[in-house]
């Protein structure tokens, strides 16, 4: 079976993965003033340009009970993580092509790091939710989620999701240069077909409507966003719907990481 | 050098795809839809970068890939080193790899010399604790001092190679695969290089490196492969597969065919009769007792007269090792005039060689190497000896003692 495979030499390699996020969040802040800072401060400017934007500019009509801007912030954090991943997934082989060329590295050690150091900065941004979430629900516009402490849960489809699509843009983008454009163009139309700006309600019943409650991402994040900002529990079938794509996406990344891995080499 | 296999190739050949203006895949969609992500790849199309190559590597040993540019030298190493998978046969390696094909390869400018150690060790089978004891070693065999802890963008590219390479054998590698850069930086450099190559080769560590600097082969490695075209054309002794790599250079060179056959190769113009073992009375002899006197005769045929030429012998064991070798031009003869036929005879007063069997190679070549007649194996003699000492070389040798701790043997009958 060549998957548990694909996990066993990530498993032997998770020294060398760990070293190798390290490298990727150093370089990215060596000669930076703020440092790791920015890892907080992004998320912090994003977060007070939509408050500024959307309470003030225009007025989202959005029927959430929550603050608009936590609601949008919300949706966007696990998308940042999943896009940003597989962006980078489609130049990561390519950038290491020396290490893989002339060294001996294993290539599913390079997706592997994308995946852990996108979630690092991920899990980074997070405090910047719940704190803002905690002042929120200081001054009386909402109440805190108790739900948030299932957060574990709802974080885990993505992470496998976007494992397992970081391996299949990673092992494609060697062979078909023109992946990153495409993944660009495809990225922001499923962006628009997954209620991150607005909720599914929001949405004319119909063809419209259906396109969105088809979209395999929607799940998830009605499961994040339901049990981290809105206090609520989705119901079970979300939860298996979230869960199925997360692992269907997950095993077809790593069943063709696998079959490609021995042309990706010579290929780079 | 114990038995153990460190590197094992059953008939490997790599053929990489041509595909000069497009993909494996056609295109995204017919990858896609036709399902031709999931076939193998027709196998006419492509590039024969080696072919059909068998070859073992023990532990301990040094071996050498020859050959001019574009014989699937790199290629081998990548195989063995498992940076490529071959397209048919198998190739086994024992132990941790270790490669040096492009020294500091892996190093990222931005972070610093420790950290990118850190990495590279890793990325050379070390783990964190290990690389973390064997830094003090390798930033003083390195020489880069306080500069460890600056970006690596900082270094020269002097300390640069030679950070890369003492990252590479701190591993102690149980194959250490090496292209074309055993010697790097200045000449101490080099030097410190070519002697921790040599403990490795002590400890066992088998050594697989590809070199155009044919001194460096003879001089490190006990078997060589000489590649032409993707296909082995020799191999056997480093020295003999040297001698026959520059005879063929030289051949071409001369605007001549290049010599043909495994163990003998050579235009012919002097051609080598015979080669045999003489005893002391200078009779032809299939075995001799060790330390008597013997001679090496070589009768040889003009067909070209000649005015440069070189007889030459080497001795060495069955499995490869070389025991001795010579020939007219180091020992300072200069060639006049080579018109007739004749013979040359090397003697040997005492032929002070440990019990065993022996092959001699012979040869008649051009100063330059160009080969008239060069015969690998070409003639096998015993030497035979009451005890049965290790080695090859057994000189006559007596014991003194300050008291009377043992006694001597009785007198031989």
């Amino acid at each position: 079976m060549p998957l548990p495979r694909l996990l066993v030499t990530l498993h032997r390699h998770r020294g060398l993965i760990l070293v190798l996020v390290e490298r990727e969040l150093k370089a990215r802040y060596r000669g930076t003033v703020l440092g790791y800072f920015w890892s907080l401060l992004n998320p912090l400017l994003l977060l007070a340009v939509y408050s500024v934007v959307f309470t003030f500019v225009i007025p989202a009509r959005v029927p959430t009970h929550v603050p608009y801007p936590l609601f949008l912030f919300a949706g966007l954090l696990p998308w940042l993580f999943a896009s940003g991943a597989m962006l980078d997934a489609a130049v990561v082989l390519l950038d290491n092509g020396p290490l893989l060329k002339k060294v001996m590295c294993p290539p599913e050690v390079f997706p592997a790091v994308t995946v852990v150091s996108h979630l690092v900065h991920h899990l980074l941004a997070l405090p910047v939710l719940l704190a803002a979430m905690g002042v929120a629900a200081a001054t009386g516009r909402m109440a805190f989620p108790v739900t948030a402490l299932l957060a574990p849960l709802a974080l885990l489809p993505w992470v496998l999701a976007v494992s397992g699509l970081v391996l299949l843009v990673a092992a494609l983008a060697v062979h078909f240069r023109d992946l990153k454009d495409l993944l660009h163009n495809l990225l922001s139309l499923i962006f628009f077909l997954t209620p991150i700006i607005y909720t599914p309600e929001l949405v004319p019943e119909g063809i419209l409507r259906r396109l969105v409650l088809a979209n395999p991402v929607t799940p998830m994040v009605v499961v994040y966003r339901d049990v981290l900002l809105l206090d609520r529990l989705p119901p079970l079938a979300t939860w298996g719907w979230a869960y199925l794509v997360a692992l269907g996406c997950w095993v077809a990344g790593a069943a063709l990481f696998t079959r490609l891995r021995e042309t990706l080499v010579e290929t780079v | 050098m114990s038995d153990a296999v460190a590197v094992r190739l059953a008939g490997v050949s790599k053929r990489y795809p041509m595909r000069p203006h497009r993909g494996r895949f056609h295109s995204l969609k017919g990858a896609l839809l036709r399902g031709e992500l999931w076939q193998r790849e027709a196998a006419a199309e492509g590039f024969v970068a080696l072919s059909d190559v068998d070859l073992e590597i023990r532990s301990g040993e040094t071996f050498a890939v020859i050959g001019p540019n574009a014989s699937g030298k790199s290629t081998l190493l990548k195989l063995v080193a498992g940076i490529l998978h071959p397209t048919t046969g198998s190739v086994e390696v024992n132990g941790r790899v270790t490669a040096l094909i492009e020294l500091g390869a892996g190093f990222h400018p931005e972070i610093s010399g420790r950290e990118n150690v850190v990495i590279n060790g890793m990325m050379h089978g070390l783990s964190r604790a290990e690389v973390m004891r064997r830094l003090p070693w390798i930033v003083d065999f390195a020489g880069v001092g306080a500069f460890i802890d600056q970006p690596v963008k900082t270094f020269s590219s002097g300390m640069y190679v030679r950070l890369g390479f003492a990252v590479a054998v701190a591993a102690e590698p149980d194959v250490l695969v090496v292209d074309e850069v055993l010697a790097v930086g200045d000449q101490a450099f080099a030097h410190k290089c070519l002697d921790r190559i040599a403990v490795l080769q002590r400890r066992g560590t088998a050594i697989l490196l590809v070199s155009h600097d044919l001194g460096l082969v003879e001089q490190l490695a006990h078997r060589a492969l000489y590649l032409r075209e993707g296909r082995p054309v020799m191999c056997g002794s480093a020295a003999a597969v040297v001698s026959r790599y520059r005879s063929d250079v030289a051949s071409e060179e001369a605007g001549q065919q290049a010599a043909v056959g495994g163990k003998r190769w050579g235009n012919n113009d002097v051609v080598l009769r015979s080669v045999e073992l003489l005893d002391g009375l200078g009779r032809p002899a299939g075995s001799i007792r060790c330390g008597e006197a013997a001679a090496l005769r070589l009768v040889y045929e003009v067909r070209k007269p000649q005015e440069d030429f070189v007889f030459g012998i080497a001795i060495h064991r069955e499995d490869g090792t070389h025991v001795y070798g010579t020939n007219t031009d180091l020992d300072g003869y200069r060639p006049e005039r080579l018109a007739e036929d004749g013979e040359v005879r090397i003697e040997f007063p005492s032929l002070e060689l440990a019990p065993g069997r022996y092959l001699v190679d012979a040869a008649v070549h051009a100063r330059g190497g160009l080969a008239y007649d060069y015969a690998c194996e070409v003639c096998a003699f015993l030497v035979t000896a009451p005890v049965g000492w290790p080695g090859c070389y057994a000189p006559t040798h007596r014991w003194r003692f300050a008291g009377p701790v043992l006694q001597p043997p009785p007198e031989e009958a």
